[in-house]
């Protein structure tokens, strides 16, 4: 249908033929993707550069040690790690607890640098992993999207999407050493390999399929959106009826491999066959065997006979199937959901059984600003995408489609997921506006009004009517777009849009993800920027300061960090594996002394360590999430720890002269309020995270020594006492001191100032 | 006639043993625990508070002060009773014999204003508990508790009783919901086997689907889940008098400003899709003109007011259509 233009060709005619030659097009396109992924690296290093070269948060801070741990002591021992370091007096079976993918790719990546003389730190390696993947996940991403349609540039659009796009930079910001730096393109590359073999049919292809996730396993726990997005997509391809030798090719050599390569890690083991969330998988993998057969026994058997086959044996083995898992399940040999899988269905499971999980913030459903701010215009763009693949319903457009439900519900339970819907969305919104783009932006226009080309157009149009299953808005036939006017009008606004998106996604990744968490930026009044280093330099001090093997007890956010940063034991830290151990240090740190101390004594504590907000404003810090402490605590000695004993009789959660006995007399009040107000003239201590007026006396500590306060007393440090000398308890000895001591106290000490730089 | 002395020293214990009765603590118990067979947990109201909370006593008792009155606008009061009402009956029946000796009661604001003002209460619903020998009250508000499900209030029960028997909660079988269940699915069922090849074709029909597909995808990643979870409410008011439609704050929401937001997503897709397949299958220039300025009008538009109300949302963004960049104010 296409109208040829004038003969003499315009210049900007000669310019479209300028990229039709095909080796030129491959080069611009191997330029482009080039530029993409130099956009996508350059676009998250903001915290590099304006901070430095450091791990992010907490987690991360585990990964790098296990990293350095493998770099110096190689593969097999790194698999063996036993590490006494952690979870004191436990200890924790790292090499087998851990997704080791990550550790072993930066490690892989250290020693092949090595090899080539390049030196290079391992830290640097760490801190740039998650930009340097953001590259290959762009490309990745082009490789999908190709997959999708005929039209290259989306392909590059995705790539372009991907790469720049908040909803994956919040994962993925330099020194961001996690596990979902690598997971990410993992997850891209082994849809993409899934499509492929899945349209090729190919042993090849699906075993490549298979290696990826079994990659991805060892990557990341997020892989059960793979094991549970793929045989979705087989089962709902088997009941449109598009059963294919090809599907039951590449689905049996994925589930073969990949179920067998996943057992390879050692935390996984025996999960994939003994856990729901791997059984759809399982089921569909029998299913698709049975389909095979039946369609074998049809090419075999009569009408009739078929017909009666297919009813008695499809019951007869659904039954079976049925009972089977009910007899497994209530046998205890599948395990019922595990409660992180559990709580996406049921919302209000997890707030009610598992209160560690409700905890994490991470764990919260999703509001609609975070989409707009994660995804910006894609995300109005993705319903016209996943529309758009309805128009030829192949094979990977049913993906498509597949995905984008399943990954908008689960991003909409858990703000976390948000991660694994990004890719699509990228995808489809890619697909959209390439369409559009190419819509508005070809050269030639249709001849207004062509008799021929009408008669032309109805002959087909009446077809395209009479043949079923096709979309509504595809009805008429293609003619084009006619005027300059509605090119120029429409590809200026898509421009626009573009051009917006990407101050969008600079202006959120430099402003909301690109801090490091460990250490924290504000402005002066002059608007020059100030940083606030307290994190560091308390983990320094207990480096400098303590003994090798001083246990430090803190609640478990911190563990990774002191563990990794100040290099001492912890008891408990970020990997929540033993609720019992962490509601040991909630139960120390939310009752009074007396009954902590001997918690603390039982478990070699030498230093405790708190972070408290109350000077700088900063509202991350431990008494707000105390009330944490105590749910988890209460869990386990309801009869010792009251969660209500920590309100007012009125219902409030109080800190000031108002807050209850319990309250006041808690180890972690104690601690983040000693000597707070000495701070400040009498009868002004203020709580600037809370707002609210302190009571002149501060309370009073017998069982600990405050060791160190950090310079913004964001960081608090105390040492255990030992025991008494001549046996007093320590309330009595403390007395004793005090009254011994008051004169002179009084003469020695003034008022504390607040270092002021 | 000398017998009758002796009939009034005899009468006499029965006369003081008649007139002790109210006051006696087991004949409170039973009086109270009769009522509570009939209808339990019991209603009190000032006066039968106060006889039943009388200090000598050998029996628990726990009140559950709450306020019904949709005046009081206490949303977590109406959420609890069933709860509640659940929990005293389920323990009432596993405890036949009384031996746990405990009365489950229910105090409304509007019967007993004045057992309120005289506990200086200030929040509902909270829950009282008297252990049996002392002069002691414990209290429970419940709105400090982490969940309010009858469990909760068992566990905390069985705890303030030692050895006493504690009946489990249970939750009554539905027959009901299993009856129109199960009818439902056989219904649906037979229908669907009949009406099958009419079916068939709207089940098959692409159309359709894309249409599922979109609104599916639209309802996610408006938020909708969030309100699920959250329970959020529908709409708020603006503290005067008016309606809000958005709620400040990036971490909060409302019911219908998930729903706009869900429409100005809608429309904009539709808008993009409308420009990419049925603009260019309109056959008349002019026609088709009016279509595209039309359709990029509403693109634009919608796009420039999604991106207000971000602001709305996100004090900082600095972001706008028409100028494409405000400065932080």
């Amino acid at each position: 249908m296409a109208v040829a233009t004038a003969s003499d060709p315009s210049p900007i005619q000669v310019l479209a033929d300028f990229g039709k030659s095909k080796s030129l097009r491959t080069l611009l396109r191997v330029l482009i993707l080039c530029f993409i992924a130099g956009a996508a690296v350059s676009s998250r290093l903001f915290s590099v550069i304006r901070f430095e070269s450091i791990i992010h948060e907490f987690d991360p801070w585990f990964n790098f040690r296990a990293t350095k741990y493998l770099v110096a002591n190689g593969f097999y021992d790194f698999w063996d790690w036993f590490d006494d370091r952690t979870w004191h007096p436990l200890g924790r079976v790292t090499g087998g607890t851990l997704y080791p993918g990550l550790m072993v790719t930066s490690g892989a990546i250290y020693h092949a640098l090595r090899a080539l003389t390049i030196p290079v730190d391992i830290r640097n390696i760490c801190v740039l992993l998650a930009p340097a993947f953001s590259g290959l996940t762009a490309f990745a991403a082009y490789l999908l999207t190709n997959e999708m349609t005929t039209n290259t540039s989306a392909g590059l659009l995705a790539a372009a999407f991907m790469g720049i796009t908040p909803g994956y930079i919040s994962r993925s910001v330099a020194g961001s050493y996690d596990n979902e730096a690598i997971a990410i393109f993992l997850l891209v590359f082994t849809f993409y390999l899934w499509i492929k073999a899945l349209k090729l049919g190919s042993v090849l292809w699906g075993a490549l399929c298979a290696l990826f996730y079994g990659y991805m396993v060892a990557s990341w726990g997020g892989y059960a959106f793979i094991t549970c997005l793929v045989p979705l997509h087989a089962f709902v391809l088997i009941c449109m009826g598009r059963y294919s030798t090809r599907l039951y090719v590449s689905y049996t050599t994925w589930y073969a491999l990949g179920t067998l390569a996943s057992m390879q890690i050692p935390f996984v083991g025996f999960l994939p066959v003994r856990t729901s969330e791997h059984m759809p998988a399982l089921g569909i993998f029998g299913f698709l065997q049975l389909v095979a057969f039946i369609y074998y026994i049809r090419s075999a058997l009569s009408g009739a006979q078929f017909k009666a086959f297919l009813f008695v044996g499809l019951g007869a083995v659904f039954g079976l199937a049925l009972l089977g898992l009910v007899a497994m399940t209530s046998a205890g040999y599948i395990a019922p959901w595990s409660g992180r899988f559990y709580s996406l269905w049921d919302t209000g499971y997890a707030k009610i059984h598992i209160p560690i999980i409700a905890s994490v913030s991470e764990h919260q459903p999703t509001a609609w600003p975070a989409f707009f701010f994660d995804l910006n215009m894609l995300i109005w763009l993705f319903p016209a995408g996943v529309y758009l693949c309805f128009q030829d319903l192949k094979d990977e457009h049913v993906f498509v489609v597949v995905y984008a439900l399943f990954g908008s519900y689960f991003a909409g339970v858990m703000v976390r997921l948000m991660l694994t819907l990004t890719p699509i969305v990228c995808v489809a919104a890619a697909m959209a506006s390439s369409q559009l783009l190419s819509t508005f932006l070809s050269v030639k226009s249709p001849k207004a009004k062509d008799p021929e080309q009408e008669d032309v157009a109805d002959v087909s149009s009446k077809k395209t009517k009479q043949s079923a299953g096709s979309l509504r808005s595809a009805n008429s036939p293609y003619v084009g777009v006619y005027s300059f006017l509605s090119k120029g009008l429409v590809s200026g606004i898509m421009t626009i849009y573009l051009l917006l998106f990407v101050l969008h996604c600079t202006w959120v990744t430099s402003n909301a993800y690109s801090s490091p968490s460990v250490v924290l930026a504000s402005r002066m009044p002059d608007g020059s920027q100030h940083i606030i280093d307290d994190y560091r330099e308390a983990y320094q001090w207990l480096r400098q300061n303590t003994k090798e093997d001083a246990k430090i007890m803190s609640w478990w956010d911190y563990g990774y960090q002191i563990g990794g940063m100040a290099d001492r034991p912890t008891l408990v830290d970020n990997n929540t594996w033993n609720n019992t151990h962490i509601a040991t240090v909630g139960k120390a740190m939310s009752s009074s002394e007396e009954v902590s101390y001997p918690i603390m004594r039982q478990h070699e504590v030498d230093y405790v360590l708190v972070v408290f907000g109350g000077l700088l404003g900063y509202s991350g810090d431990d008494i707000n999430k105390f009330l944490w402490m105590v749910r988890i605590a209460e869990g386990i000695w309801p009869d010792e720890v009251s969660e209500r004993k920590f309100f007012t009789p009125r219902g409030e959660y109080r800190v000031d002269g108002e807050a209850t006995e319990t309250m006041k007399n808690s180890l972690m009040y104690k601690m983040s309020y000693y000597n707070y107000h000495t701070l400040f003239p009498p009868g002004q201590a203020q709580d600037r995270v809370r707002g609210v007026r302190l009571p002149d006396t501060g309370p009073v500590l017998n069982t600990l020594d405050e060791a160190f306060t950090s310079e913004n007393w964001i960081i608090r440090i105390y040492k255990v006492k030992d025991l008494d000398n001549v046996g007093r308890d320590h309330a009595a000895a403390a007395s004793f001191e005090r009254g011994h001591k008051k004169k002179k106290a009084t003469k020695k000490r003034g008022p504390r100032t607040l270092r002021v730089d | 006639m000398r017998w009758l002395p002796l009939f009034i020293s005899l009468a006499l214990p029965f006369g003081t043993l008649a007139a002790k009765k109210p006051s006696s603590p087991a004949d409170t118990f039973n009086d109270f625990h009769t009522k509570a067979i009939s209808t339990t947990p019991v209603k009190l109201a000032d006066s039968s508070y106060k006889k039943l909370t009388a200090s000598p006593r050998d029996y628990s008792v726990t009140v559950l002060l709450t306020a019904m009155d949709a005046r009081f606008g206490c949303q977590l009061c109406r959420e609890f009773q069933p709860e509640w009402d659940l929990l005293a009956k389920s323990w009432l029946k596993g405890d036949k014999n009384a031996e746990s000796r405990i009365i489950f009661s229910t105090l409304d604001f509007s019967d007993g204003r004045d057992t309120f003002i005289s506990l200086s209460l200030q929040t509902a619903p909270v829950l009282l508990f008297f252990p049996p020998p002392l002069a002691l009250t414990l209290f429970l508000v419940l709105k400090v508790l982490f969940d309010t499900t009858s469990q909760t209030v068992h566990a905390w029960l069985s705890r303030h009783l030692p050895d006493r028997p504690h009946p489990p909660v249970k939750r009554p079988v539905n027959y009901v919901a299993w009856a129109v269940g199960v009818v439902s699915t056989l219904g649906i069922a037979g229908a669907l086997a009949k009406a099958g090849p009419y079916i068939l074709p709207v089940v098959q029909n692409r159309n359709a689907w894309a249409a599922i597909s979109l609104i599916g995808i639209l309802m996610f990643t408006s938020g909708h889940m969030f309100n699920q979870i959250r329970k959020v409410p529908y709409v708020a008011g603006d503290g005067r008098g008016g309606i809000s439609y958005f709620s400040a704050g990036f971490q909060n929401q409302l019911g219908m400003e998930t729903q706009i937001i869900a429409f100005i997503y809608g429309l904009l897709s539709f808008s993009a899709i409308a420009l990419i397949m049925k603009v260019p299958r309109v056959a008349d220039a002019k026609k088709q003109q009016v279509w595209v300025l039309l359709w990029s009008a509403i693109l634009f538009l919608l796009y420039s007011f999604l991106l207000s109300i971000f602001r709305i949302k996100n004090g900082g963004y600095p972001f706008s259509l028409p100028p494409l960049y405000v400065r932080e104010r």
